[in-house]
């Protein structure tokens, strides 16, 4: 036996930065809430579409600002060109900037199509520049068919499912960080993911005032089967590899057992998660409890989705991998950090103010040939949402 | 025979076997994740480094001719000594291991066929090496190389790696650290010339030679001799240096620019 000590060692810094956690966050809540708006949106079931007004809402702003993150991660942002002028089919990443563009297309047209025919009525109002607007926005008095908003729809769901392979392998892949190289990663994103969406849409539901109790209701029952979901793959991942000598597990045990920071974030995620669950099952079936307790629980259950990312890509870097210990990382106050993710919300909740501005979102349709009543803009409250779906011809 | 000289000797005869099979790398139609065609270089050539542990004493001499060659930000390395104390706990005997680090230039390169835009390729001699003018530094090559072998050069905002001074072996020249190293610990060569004194002191230490972290299938060209398994993988060691504390509570010495 001998004790070793390091004398010298250079200090190695984190090469991802908090950027990389709200593109994975914000992506994952695009095509979370994206699946979730499809029951209502693209298979024209009334009972859903108040939850996929809400969630092609919550898909469309995240899926607008998580490029932005995305680019800012990189250090030379100018050049993402380069993606586009050097394709590179054996690169995940290079895959996914191919990838990326095609499902942010896929989500505006099918959110564009969805909007238009509460669009076109705004716009036939004499409200000034809200109806101008929302003529510019119609583009035209024309008419598409339903089935050109469910292909565009099952494109979207199509394209979603090349995001969510390619975010997970992206990381999956990385034999030099073994806490990241296993398979169970990229389902863990996922379920993970929906937690989120559905944090997202319980949140929204109670901010934008609509408080339908059915998005109360089917948010919750999706939420406590994502739990199970995420919990199932976090038991196999650990039973799959808790004894191997390397790999995935051992190195997060060794970094529970080495680091007290590592211990008190397993602690606070496991009571996150384990909370998050039992208030999911415990009030999934008391209406009441849903309507006082559902946007608390949907910002825990935010809460939960984001901070695996944080763990994942963050805490992940800090662990070393030529040295001993752990390297030190402290969330910068600029745009390497913490600025940078206030940004990103700021970013988000602007999109989600501009939209609300100028697109009467309250009334998406399932039908592009729909003709639903137009509101203004200031009337689009409590009342003229709970109405429900618009006529459907 | 344990495990990581049993895995060294495969690695030895594949690189023996590759000299013959330049193709090999030239594998077109890649699958996701799989090596790219190499492409520059001399493809009559393959460098490797082979390190003589024995002879190193720690001088950090390679670290700072490197700095200056290649011009390095301060606190990021292209190369580095690391250094270890080592106490036999039994006897209480002291001795310091010396470790130099650097790019492996592995015949499996983790970091290359992550690349999204082909700016880090391995050129046909072996060399991996970064285009800064394409590199859009998205550092996904700098977590996928498991020996912290990269960095984002924070002047270029690009990676940045050891590239065994490609450009003095160009000009018949010998890398940095080679030159610089006092006691010619640091041997480099082409591994396809049997008669260069790589090839010579690899045929001859064959059964030595180590190294680090054989077990992830990078198949490194940085060979070492005198090594001790210990080290070849992340070393259960303290770390010592980062509990030098100041009056106010933070670390003080070893840290630069940050």
């Amino acid at each position: 036996m001998s004790l070793v000590t390091e004398v010298v060692v250079p200090r190695y810094g984190i090469a991802w930065y908090p950027w990389a956690v709200q593109y994975f966050f914000l992506i994952a809540l695009s095509y979370s809430t994206l699946w979730l708006a499809a029951p209502g949106l693209i298979l024209g079931k009334q009972a859903w579409m108040t939850t996929a007004r809400i969630a092609l809402l919550a898909c469309v702003s995240t899926t607008l600002v998580a490029p932005v993150a995305l680019l800012a991660d990189l250090h030379q942002p100018l050049r993402f060109w380069h993606f586009y002028a050097h394709p590179t089919p054996w690169s995940w990443m290079s895959l996914g900037s191919f990838l990326l563009p095609i499902y942010l297309g896929a989500v505006v047209l099918l959110a564009w199509l969805a909007w238009r025919p509460a669009l076109k009525a705004r716009s036939h109002q004499n409200d000034g520049w809200f109806s101008r607007v929302a003529g510019w926005l119609a583009w035209g008095e024309w008419q598409a068919p339903r089935a050109v908003l469910a292909l565009v729809g099952a494109g979207a769901l199509v394209a979603s499912l090349g995001i969510m392979l390619y975010t997970g392998f992206e990381v999956a892949i990385v034999k030099g960080r073994p806490l990241w190289n296993t398979n169970w990663l990229p389902p863990m994103f996922v379920a993970t993911g929906v937690i989120g969406g559905c944090g997202l849409i319980l949140v929204l539901n109670r901010i934008t005032s609509i408080r339908h109790p059915d998005t109360n209701r089917q948010m919750l029952a999706i939420l406590v089967g994502a739990c199970v979901v995420t919990g199932f793959i976090a038991l196999t991942w650990f039973l799959d590899g808790v004894n191997a000598v390397s790999g995935s597990v051992a190195a997060a045990l060794d970094s529970v057992s080495q680091s007290a920071a590592w211990r008190s974030t397993a602690i606070e995620g496991g009571i996150a998660g384990g909370l998050l669950a039992t208030l999911a099952f415990v009030m999934r079936r008391s209406p009441a409890r849903r309507k006082a307790m559902g946007w608390i629980l949907g910002l825990l259950a935010l809460h939960v989705a984001w901070m695996f990312r944080w763990v994942v890509l963050m805490n992940v870097q800090t662990v070393a991998r030529n040295s001993a210990g752990f390297h030190d990382y402290h969330v910068a106050f600029g745009s390497y950090g913490l600025l940078g993710i206030i940004g990103i919300f700021g970013l988000w909740l602007t999109a989600v103010m501009l939209i609300d501005l100028f697109v009467p979102w309250r009334e998406a349709s399932s039908d592009p040939q729909a003709e639903p009543v137009a509101t203004a803009p200031e009337a689009t409250s409590i009342s003229a949402s709970f109405e429900g779906a618009p006529s459907h011809g | 025979m344990d495990p990581i000289r049993r895995t060294l000797l495969g690695q030895l005869a594949r690189l023996s076997a590759g000299a013959a099979l330049i193709p090999l790398a030239g594998v077109a139609n890649a699958g996701i994740n799989d090596q790219p065609p190499r492409r520059e270089g001399d493809p009559t050539k393959r460098y490797g480094m082979l390190i003589d542990l024995r002879q190193c004493i720690g001088c950090q001499a390679c670290t700072v001719s490197c700095h200056i060659e290649n011009a390095a930000p301060l606190g990021n390395f292209r190369t580095v000594v690391s250094q270890f104390e080592v106490e036999e706990q039994g006897s209480g005997e002291v001795a310091t291991f010396m470790l130099p680090r650097l790019c492996n230039h592995c015949e499996n390169p983790p970091c290359v066929p992550v690349c999204p835009v082909q700016a880090t390729y391995q050129r046909q001699d072996g060399i991996v090496v970064v285009d800064s003018d394409r590199c859009v530094g998205c550092a996904y090559c700098v977590n996928a190389c498991p020996y912290d072998a990269r960095f984002i050069n924070e002047q270029t905002q690009t990676a940045d790696k050891c590239t065994f001074c490609a450009h003095r072996l160009e000009a018949g020249l010998l890398p940095a650290c080679v030159e610089s190293c006092v006691g010619g610990a640091r041997i480099i060569g082409d591994m396809r010339d049997p008669d260069s004194e790589i090839s010579r002191l690899i045929e001859k230490h064959r059964e030595q030679l180590m190294v680090l972290q054989p077990e992830r299938n990078t198949l490194p060209q940085v060979f070492y001799l005198g090594m001790d398994e210990r080290f070849t993988t992340r070393p259960q060691a303290e770390a010592g240096i980062w509990d030098v504390l100041g009056m106010d509570g933070k670390e003080v010495g070893y840290e630069f620019g940050h």
